[in-house]
């Protein structure tokens, strides 16, 4: 990204009050991601006591997820992301075309993503493990199902981003990447939540 | 609440005629009104859900019979004069959702966004705390009936007072988005946002209808203090925020004036 040095289009130059110093979208959407960051660490705080007290039971049922399927999900997400971030530093250089393209084809990896999640869940269910089965299913439907309501806030945010790519009278850089912003923590839940539900031994 | 009429006469000195003075010309009198009624709620709603009736924090999911009607007739007094007190201050309810309404009229968008707001949150009150109310305090005045039946009141009371947040989800969307969409400023951007995780909040407490134990119990961890947390959070922003916008309204069609750094870049 070393060309977040670049001048900005020419169609805004961003004013002052608008977000920080260097710090890219708004200010008010950090403001989102720092309490998001809140919320869900005090569930990941909460899923490593219940873990800590019953690591036997946890540590088995771990074991009855695929990580490959763990692992693709990370990786769709993260190209997911990679795309948004190029979109926005396309934006940023007056290339609205090829940044609409861009996010279009995070949308789509976003989509594969909700997809694999609920063929992952279906053949979870099928082999018998369901949200009440146990302590450790319980919170694996809870996180990644509440991430998962994430993704879908994340399609609003970036069918905004579309809108405004697709016209110059629309187009506001600030909110493009407020959008972008939500993406990539969306994604960084992701990875969080990965490492603790697949990974962690 | 339209234009402002003719020049009031100057303020008066003394307290009591100021009172009136603020009575008879101040044009924001009712949005005062109504701010302070929407104040009044909730501080009394604090009282009586966690002080007197003990409903919060809610009480054992997995308790027996016994415990149950043992339960009820602990709190016998506080159910009853608690629950007196909700049923009192339940039309105030109309006070909050009106001037939320107000701030929505205030802003860019639609009128349809506060009639679907003000239409949705006018149920608001029957799951949100009469429903658990009215089911309680039925209990409290019955201690005779058959333990089994006082234990089914008490399980639907806290279902349907914690799990039951449709309406206060889609309320929440219709704020967010005619907040996130406005172009006069009237509440921040951030407050905005904020607005997703309180929304989110709702969808979290679904599994209380799963489970009698545990973190995503009706008295959960997740499931009741992170998200009452939220809540608290969400509602004294909210409340603060409604305070401003009353001092800030010029009863004009325009950008609300009188933000310190506006955030410029609105959709």
């Amino acid at each position: 990204m070393g060309a977040s040095s670049l001048p900005l289009s020419p169609h805004r130059s961003p004013s002052r009050g608008e977000g920080c110093h260097g710090l890219p979208g708004q200010a008010d959407i950090w403001y989102l991601v720092g309490f998001e960051a809140l919320v869900f660490s005090s569930y990941f705080v909460v899923y490593l006591l219940y873990r800590s007290w019953n690591p036997d039971l946890f540590l088995q049922s771990q074991q009855q997820l695929n990580q490959n399927l763990g692992v693709l999900n990370t990786v769709i997400l993260l190209i997911s992301s990679w795309l948004v971030a190029r979109g926005v530093q396309a934006a940023r250089e007056g290339r609205h075309e090829a940044a609409g393209k861009q996010v279009w084809m995070a949308m789509g990896l976003g989509l594969l993503f909700v997809g694999s999640k609920l063929l992952e869940w279906s053949l979870k269910i099928q082999a018998g493990f369901e949200f009440s089965t146990n302590r450790f299913f319980s919170f694996y439907y809870f996180l990644t199902g509440i991430h998962v309501v994430h993704v879908l806030f994340g399609f609003v945010f970036l069918g905004v981003v579309l809108y405004q790519l697709g016209g110059p009278r629309r187009r506001s850089q600030p909110v493009i990447e407020a959008g972008a912003i939500f993406w990539h923590m969306v994604d960084f839940l992701w990875v969080m939540i990965f490492a603790l539900l697949y990974l962690m031994r | 609440m339209s234009a402002v009429p003719t020049a009031p006469p100057p303020r008066p000195a003394g307290r009591w005629a100021r009172l009136g003075w603020h009575w008879r010309h101040d044009p924001k009198i009712e949005l005062w009104i109504m701010w302070w009624a929407m104040f009044c709620f909730y501080q009394l709603f604090g009282v009586v859900f966690a002080l007197m009736t003990r409903v919060m924090p809610p009480p054992k999911p997995w308790w027996g019979q016994a415990r149950i009607v043992q339960w009820f007739s602990d709190n016998h007094d506080g159910l009853l004069w608690g629950f007196g007190i909700c049923f009192l201050i339940s039309g105030l309810v109309a006070s909050c959702n009106a001037l939320i309404g107000y701030s929505m009229r205030r802003m860019s968008v639609s009128r349809a966004f506060p009639y679907a707001y003000i239409a949705i949150y006018s149920l608001s009150t029957l799951p949100g705390m009469l429903l658990a109310a009215i089911l309680l305090t039925v209990g409290a005045m019955r201690p005779d009936r058959d333990p089994a039946i006082l234990s089914w009141i008490y399980d639907a009371a806290f279902m349907t007072f914690v799990g039951t947040m449709g309406v206060f989800l889609v309320g929440t969307a219709i704020w967010m988005l005619a907040i996130l969409l406005d172009r006069n400023r009237v509440f921040p951007l951030w407050f905005g946002y904020l607005n997703i995780c309180n929304l989110l909040t709702e969808v979290v407490v679904a599994p209380v209808w799963i489970f009698q134990e545990g973190p995503f119990a009706w008295n959960g961890v997740i499931t009741f203090w992170v998200d009452t947390l939220v809540f608290v959070v969400y509602t004294a922003a909210f409340i603060t925020l409604l305070r401003r916008l009353v001092l800030r309204e010029d009863f004009g069609e325009g950008v609300l004036p009188d933000l310190a750094a506006p955030s410029a870049g609105r959709a």
